[in-house]
């Protein structure tokens, strides 16, 4: 019984859209709704497949993707590793502290802060440029640095928090491990890349599959709060496409099918990241 | 313990500054937008200000926070982030405590149905649609009924209800005690970390929400404040780019302004932040991947 209110709510808000999902094998008139719109068949998704704008778009959602994976991942662990060797209590509250801190702030306040530090007229960064003789740059409207730009705020939001979970795994480690290595006469530099490294391996290896089954998003909200026409070149991102083509530009049917192509694509990589970390680590999310 | 060798001294020093500079980063987007918010009108528009305030004056901030756009933004977020967690919080507990009975008939096939819905969903459009009809765009219950129950919270607190020993339930139904009592004396009593966790995490979702507003909120009158923030954040920036237009409409320039707002919109979670700060890490711990 108590179930009930839990199954109502996951069939209205969501599976109900599922079935929405039909419109994008129409073509979707909003006047005559599901039922009335014309059948198209593919058509929709050949149009995707043709589309040089949807190329680009795919492409940067990778490219930031990958970006964020390859320069970000690496960072938490880095972070768990070192916080693990400082034995001032104190020092190592206050770090984490201030590392969490960012995960808290919403995109829209991040943006603000970096708008304000970025800023040419007197941004802290374009004064210390200056002061080294270069040109001020406008990385919020520059193609050349908008994708550092994204990747460094994701980085600067989120690394100590996910530095939380090798922190708790670091912990885990037996301790007897430690003494007997430095009876062995190995020094702090050898017992953590032998020791704390290996032992946090597994974790490393399952958070890695999962995050490559998110590859498809590149952080919408994120690139939403902070883009704009200058920079979609670059910038523009599956999940900001969407937005674009079907509320901006009402192409209901054209950005259904953007969507579903993006959630077919997650649900495998998903589910066989899944599948993979069951068969190589014996855990996973489900 | 051992002594301590050179390649200790070493790593000491190399670990201590990283953990400064990593700190350093982190706080100094935070101080520079503070200074300019708090600096006086001619050092902003001169560039004079770095990470330091130059002078004192509190008028920009007023000026923001007592203009009746800010408050209304502000009230209407307080109030979604109140109602929405308290709502959430209710259902997933709810939901949760069922599905933690892995012997009740059928539960499995209803894990599928949840799960199932973390992995895939219908997209944007269809969800917009759906809104529509249910006439929820423009109406504040769009921010909160749509996202009601996250499927992750309520796993992590149907895994701590399992963690409960048994034998206290069996107990409390040998001297009587129906569901409702047992889920209400007992369980819920007992999982206050768990829930005060996931709490948590709700209230900072509500409140930081950006994406829900933009898409079902059309009306300025029922404008969050990210969304405010978002106006006056971006608006400020294109100021900038065509050119300062604005400084001769406003006598203050659109970097105070904007530094004001930011610093006004921040603040509120600088405060809470540091009592919620005993509860979150134990949270994501409960909620890291577990086999």
């Amino acid at each position: 019984m108590l179930l009930i209110p839990g199954l109502l709510f996951l069939l209205l808000f969501k599976y109900t859209p599922l079935y929405g999902v039909l419109i994008a094998f129409q073509d979707f008139n909003i006047f005559d709704g599901i039922r009335g719109s014309e059948w198209v068949g593919l058509e929709q998704f050949h149009k995707l497949v043709q589309s040089e704008e949807f190329g680009q778009v795919f492409m940067n959602t990778l490219l930031i993707s990958v970006y964020k994976i390859v320069l970000l991942f690496p960072v938490p662990i880095v972070i768990a590793l070192v916080l693990n060797e400082v034995r001032l209590m104190f020092f190592k509250r206050t770090i984490q502290t201030i590392i969490y801190l960012p995960h808290f702030l919403s995109w829209v306040i991040i943006s603000g802060l970096f708008v304000t530090i970025l800023s040419t007229s007197g941004g802290l960064v374009n004064n210390i440029i200056q002061w080294f003789g270069g040109e001020p740059v406008s990385f919020f409207v520059s193609n050349q640095y908008f994708r550092s730009l994204v990747v460094f705020t994701a980085g600067w939001k989120e690394v100590g928090w996910n530095a939380i979970v090798f922190i708790a795994a670091i912990a885990g480690i037996d301790q007897e491990q430690y003494e007997a290595a430095s009876i062995d006469g190995a020094g702090r530099i050898r017992r953590m890349l032998y020791i704390s490294l290996p032992g946090i391996l597994p974790t490393v290896v399952l958070m890695f599959i999962l995050r490559l089954g998110s590859v498809l998003d590149a952080g919408t909200e994120q690139i939403l709060t902070m883009y704009n026409p200058v920079v979609y070149e670059t910038a523009d991102v599956i999940g900001t496409f969407v937005y674009r083509i079907g509320l901006g530009k009402m192409d209901y049917s054209f950005s259904t099918a953007v969507g579903l192509f993006n959630s077919v694509v997650g649900f495998i990589l998903i589910v066989s990241g899944n599948y993979i970390s069951r068969k190589l680590l014996k855990r996973g999310i489900w | 313990m051992t002594k301590r060798t050179k390649g200790d001294l070493l790593l000491d020093i190399g670990v201590y500054a990283f953990l400064i500079a990593l700190g350093l980063i982190m706080l100094l987007p935070l101080a520079s937008v503070f200074s300019k918010a708090v600096s006086e009108e001619w050092a902003i528009t001169s560039g004079k200000v770095g990470i330091l305030p130059v002078g004192f004056q509190l008028d920009t901030l007023m000026q923001v926070i007592s203009s009746s756009v800010f408050i209304r933004a502000f009230c209407i977020s307080v109030g979604v982030t109140a109602v929405g967690t308290l709502i959430s919080i209710l259902m997933t507990a709810l939901t949760a405590y069922p599905l933690s009975k892995r012997n009740l008939p059928g539960i499995s096939f209803c894990m599928v149905l949840f799960i199932f819905t973390m992995l895939f969903s219908g997209g944007l459009i269809p969800n917009y649609l759906l809104m529509r009809q249910l006439h929820l765009v423009d109406n504040l219950w769009v921010l909160i009924l749509p996202g009601m129950i996250s499927v992750f919270n309520m796993l992590v607190i149907k895994s701590y209800y399992e963690s409960l020993p048994e034998a206290l339930e069996e107990s409390a139904r040998i001297d009587g005690a129906k569901t409702y009592t047992i889920l209400f004396r007992i369980i819920l009593p007992l999982s206050m970390p768990v829930i005060a966790t996931i709490a948590l995490f709700y209230a900072v979702g509500y409140w930081n929400d950006y994406f829900g507003p933009m898409i079902y909120i059309n009306d300025t009158a029922l404008k969050t404040l990210q969304l405010y923030l978002q106006d006056v954040v971006m608006d400020a920036n294109n100021a900038n780019l065509t050119n300062k237009s604005i400084d001769d409409l406003m006598n203050m320039s659109p970097e105070g302004i904007r530094a004001a707002t930011v610093v006004a919109s921040t603040v509120p979670i600088l405060l809470v932040y540091p009592f919620m700060q005993k509860y979150f890490i134990k949270g994501v711990l409960i909620g890291s991947v577990k086999g």
